[in-house]
């Protein structure tokens, strides 16, 4: 109960969301960029500003319950992102990519998919460092007190 | 995280091998004969790619990622060349060509080039979230 009051503290299980969601969103974008050139293939992503909007709610809603400080994140699952047990989450797409339809039939848009890797793995990263500082913070407390 | 870099290591596999096909038609364009000596004029050949990566080791790579289904040969890719000294030529005097467009072929080189590196860079952006993820641990 104590581990779990540390690890649900603060903004903590906010950015341990935006982690795994971008973490999965990377096999989407990967997995446009491989298939650029197959005839037939859709391109297909899950919409981050519904999952914000989502994030959001839950959020506001832990604000409500715990004035933010503590207590887990209820993140309700969509058609698109399902929450698993232990918080893992699972990307179904569903939002077909906007772009035009090549002559093989597939609407492939380079540009814009570099974009969204550069922008998920900024998203990334941000997440990881802020939950660094946060894990730094706690691991200098804990020392502090033990020394 | 392992499967998105399966994913983009199916992407630069596929896109490698369309290059070694488009590399042997430009190679071929005038080749009338076959490996036995006999008149055979080469068939231009096309890679095709579907969805999913069955050789992948991870269950993310075997359901997204991309390969390579076929080599397909395009037996119309023949055109007729006025040769009546050759001895393969027809009553008219024609023997077949292949019929291989090497500025084409340049193109699509161009583009499984450009394709190969978008994703190169997918993977090294998998690789930076990574090492990321690692130094969280550290």
């Amino acid at each position: 109960m104590l581990i779990d009051g540390v690890n649900n503290a603060g903004a903590m299980p906010t950015l341990d969301a935006m982690v795994r969601f971008t973490a999965q969103r990377q096999n989407l974008i990967a997995h446009n960029i491989a298939n650029v050139s197959t005839p037939d293939f859709i391109q297909t992503d899950v919409s981050v500003s519904s999952f914000q909007a989502n994030l959001r709610d839950a959020v506001e809603e832990r604000r409500d319950r715990s004035d933010g400080a503590f207590g887990s994140l209820q993140i309700r699952s969509t058609n698109e992102v399902r929450v698993g047990r232990r918080g893992g989450l699972e990307l179904t797409p569903q939002t077909a990519r906007p772009g035009v339809l090549a002559h093989d039939r597939n609407n492939r848009d380079i540009e814009r998919l570099m974009q969204d890797l550069v922008e998920n793995v900024g998203a990334f990263r941000t997440a990881t460092e802020l939950l660094n500082q946060q894990t730094g913070m706690l691991r200098r407390a804990m020392s502090e007190q033990a020394g | 995280m392992y499967g998105s870099l399966d994913i983009s290591v199916s992407g630069m596999v596929a896109q490698r091998t369309r290059h070694a096909v488009i590399a042997a038609n430009i190679a071929n364009a005038n080749v009338l004969y076959n490996a036995e000596g006999e008149f055979d004029p080469y068939l231009r050949r096309s890679a095709n790619f579907s969805a999913g990566d069955p050789s992948a080791s991870s269950a993310d790579g075997r359901s997204m990622g991309v390969h390579v289904i076929d080599i397909a040969l395009d037996e119309n890719a023949l055109r007729p060349r006025w040769e009546p000294d050759n001895p393969n030529a027809d009553a008219d005097g024609y023997i077949m060509v292949p019929d291989i467009n090497t500025t084409v072929e340049q193109i699509n080189a161009m583009e499984a080039s450009r394709a190969y590196e978008a994703n190169v860079a997918a993977a090294e952006a998998t690789k930076t979230m990574m090492s990321q993820a690692l130094r969280m641990l550290a």
